[in-house]
């Protein structure tokens, strides 16, 4: 055995360790590769800031329910009024009226003031029942038993959680339950949560992921054939198909490392200034690792791609400008629809799915999350328009589940990695196959 | 397709030995064009052993030559083997061959000892085999002394040297130069022209181009002629220069009192016109170029004429190409 490992360690000395070193010394030396990679850090950088920014904002906390207002003056907010049940819209009755009188409360009580209380998130056809009526004004004694149930689930004040056949979220709560919840607290966690996969799938998996490949990798091959330096490998016994994968190997030994240090920056970042009682976020390493392994697989197809163009035409870096459009815009659609069809067309489409897979593991109370934010959204009855807490709709816009159906994600994700590597394989063979039949002048 | 898992460096086809018999270079009526350019038209060529010079002016079609042997190039018609195999998309054959590109690109950024071990490796050198093997060719090319300095800083005649180093790793049968002199000063010449020739006596197969006659005559007698993608002559340099010995040349002679002199060399047979250039030159006509070299010198010293310089225009690639093409000069 020993004399095995001796024979592939001399074995990848030669050849394949070669062309990949020499790959990788020839990019240090080159200005435009680090114009690239201190241009992606600062793209990343500034992405970092905003969030950072976000997350050191203070935000205002709204009346969701509209109840810290004194309808009609009589000093007492409504939510009190409702609280005891005395009517919130007439002069002549409110609680210090009673004996012993109750003074009337500071109106700031009566915002936040019922936060979310779950515990559970639903699985399967199992229906689960969570929330708790903070303060107190779904419990009053003042109400009757049909008006603390109206989502007649036999359970008063509570909200329900199912998942529909289709696997479609539904959310019904009993009236003033979970209804003025904290804005601040809500915003913080939905704008991280947000930021992570909105940085992570169209800072790194696209942005990152396209142009870096775009200006490094095209020219892999085809400025040493330009250049005509192209002869001193290629006057050696080494089949062309090697020489171009070795070279991409060389490229991804660039490109990874890069990679990897950019997520730890932002790993760190997101940890620390994320929000929460702890120190550092440690469940979501997950997820960036997941973006990053998703970065890895897209700076590796799309590496073989650009590569392969800039071997079958000179001017292959102009193919490569409508394919980058057209991966945008399957970038955002999967945000949109993950489950369209069109997206198998893509290689982001897959690599995004391996990110949406993770979310889904890392953070199982998602789809919770965001139907929280939307619980406040309503008309109440003196016709104003409440609107979802802040961050509920970037979340929502950058939050899809894998596209694939109804499959465990780990599946999802084993399943997108396949397909990536059947893609850079099917490009090398393409590309070795292109690049062997080339005429070299 | 495959990749080569254990990189010993015979690439595709493993089991690959070369046709015992076969001649080094073997070129059946190659021909190739770019839409309507004949680049190379109908070549017919076999070679085995010692230097050979490939002589042809600018665009006759010595580079497009060699990047058909070396399968960079694929023949629009016509058999190209070397070493028994044809080397369009096989690169088999390249770890008995060394080729020396024309192109003035280079890895400036690398040192000689790295550039050229480097690419060892891709013959199926460890490391340390490939480190040995530099230290080996740069020795043989003189280099030895330079060998850690980045090759941007190199003259031309080093960076040409550079590039024939890299071409002797592993000890090539076969090595074919693109130009190696041009661009050279005199010093390089003479260095790179004799290790041309030690490869040669070392019973290598050398292929070398230029376009400058002389350049090719200190190295070789052996010569093949191109000319406009044609293959115009082949053969002993010396027997293409007897027959043209035959046909009417030009001599200029420098010196004091040309009018003295011409009264003596109008005594060699073989002269039959004088020119009188201006005061310190004549141009002597002559139909036999080696008789009349035979005879000059004892001329000149029976004389006591003061000669400056002798110079024999015609001697060149030009004017072989124009007897050879029937035409009066190029």
């Amino acid at each position: 055995m020993a004399d095995k490992t001796n024979t592939i360690f001399r074995a990848l000395d030669r050849k394949a360790s070669a062309i990949t070193e020499f790959t990788m010394r020839q990019y240090r030396t080159k200005i435009s590769t680090w114009v690239v990679l201190i241009t992606g850090l600062v793209v990343i950088s500034l992405l970092m800031l905003f969030y950072v920014d976000a997350m050191q904002r203070d935000f205002e906390a709204i009346d969701n329910d509209g109840d810290s207002v004194d309808s009609d003056g009589d000093l007492y907010p409504d939510g009190q009024e409702r609280l005891y049940g005395t009517n919130p819209f007439s002069e002549l009755s409110h609680p210090g009226l009673f004996d012993p009188p109750v003074p009337p409360d500071d109106p700031e009580k009566w915002i936040n003031e019922d936060d979310f209380d779950w515990d559970e998130s639903p699985t399967g056809t199992r229906i689960v029942s969570v929330g708790y009526d903070d303060d107190g004004d779904c419990r009053t004694d003042s109400r009757t038993s049909s008006q603390k149930d109206t989502n007649d689930n036999g359970i008063e004040c509570d909200i329900e959680l199912s998942l529909t056949l289709t696997g479609e979220f539904r959310y019904d709560s009993d009236s003033f339950v979970d209804e003025d919840p904290d804005d601040e607290a809500y915003a913080k966690e939905a704008l991280h949560r947000a930021s992570i996969l909105g940085i992570g799938k169209l800072g790194f998996v696209f942005i990152i992921s396209i142009f870096i490949p775009l200006f490094m990798a095209t020219g892999l091959i085809r400025d040493e054939m330009t250049s005509g330096t192209m002869h001193y490998m290629l006057t050696k016994p080494i089949a062309r198909t090697e020489v171009f994968f070795y070279r991409v190997i060389g490229y991804l030994g660039i490109v990874w490392p890069y990679l990897i240090i950019l997520t730890l920056i932002s790993a760190i970042v997101t940890g620390f200034a994320g929000p929460g009682d702890s120190l550092f976020r440690f469940s979501e390493f997950g997820i960036w690792l997941a973006i990053l392994f998703a970065a890895m697989m897209a700076t590796l197809v799309y590496g073989m791609l650009f590569c392969f163009l800039g071997v079958m035409w000179r001017y292959g870096i102009i193919l490569a400008i409508p394919f980058a459009a057209w991966e945008l815009g399957m970038a955002l659609l999967s945000m949109g629809v993950p489950e369209s069809p069109i997206l198998r067309f893509s290689v982001i489409g897959w690599a995004l799915i391996i990110v949406d897979a993770a979310s889904m593991i890392v953070w199982p109370d998602m789809t919770l999350l965001i139907y929280s934010g939307f619980s406040v959204e309503t008309t109440d009855s003196l016709g104003f328009e409440r609107e979802e807490l802040i961050g509920t709709d970037p979340l929502q816009y950058f939050y899809a589940t894998p596209g694939l159906g109804d499959m465990s994600p780990f599946l999802s994700m084993i399943i997108a990695t396949v397909v990536l590597l059947i893609q850079a394989a099917a490009l090398l063979f393409i590309g070795g196959a292109l690049f062997k039949g080339k005429e070299i002048e | 397709m495959m990749p080569d898992f254990h990189q010993e460096g015979q690439a595709e086809t493993q089991q690959w030995q070369p046709e015992q018999k076969a001649p080094v270079i073997l070129l059946e009526n190659v021909s190739k064009t770019y839409g309507k350019i004949h680049a190379l038209t109908g070549i017919t060529l076999a070679l085995s052993g010692g230097v050979t010079g490939i002589l042809g002016l600018n665009g006759a079609g010595k580079s497009t030559l060699f990047k058909i042997l070396m399968g960079k190039l694929k023949p629009s018609s016509g058999q190209v083997r070397l070493f028994g195999t044809n080397p369009w998309k096989n690169p088999a054959p390249y770890s008995r061959v060394g080729f020396v590109p024309e192109g003035e690109k280079m890895y400036d950024w690398m040192t000689a000892h790295d550039f050229i071990s480097t690419f060892a490796r891709l013959n199926g050198l460890t490391r340390d085999e490939a480190k040995q093997e530099a230290d080996r060719v740069l020795d043989f090319v003189g280099l030895l002394d330079v060998a850690h300095k980045q090759i941007g800083r190199f003259s031309k005649g080093m960076r040409q040297r550079t590039k024939i180093a890299h071409a002797l790793v592993n000890d090539p049968e076969l090595i074919i130069l693109d130009e190696p002199l041009q661009g050279c000063d005199p010093l390089a010449r003479t260095t790179i022209m004799n290790v041309i020739r030690e490869l040669g006596r070392m019973g290598r197969t050398v292929i070398v181009s230029s376009h400058i006659l002389t350049e090719i005559e200190r190295i070789t007698e052996q010569i093949v002629i191109l000319h406009h993608g044609r293959l115009l002559a082949l053969g002993n340099l010396h027997a293409i220069r007897e027959k043209m010995d035959n046909i009417p040349h030009r001599i200029d002679i420098g010196c004091d009192s040309p009018k003295d002199l011409a009264k003596s060399v109008i005594d060699i047979d073989s002269v039959h016109g004088i020119i009188f250039q201006n005061p310190e030159a004549l141009t002597v006509q002559t139909r036999n170029l080696g008789d009349f070299h035979s005879n000059l010198p004892s001329v000149i010293i029976n004389g006591q004429h003061k000669v400056t310089s002798i110079d024999n225009p015609d001697d060149d690639l030009a004017s072989i190409l124009g007897y050879l093409t029937g035409g009066g000069g190029y």
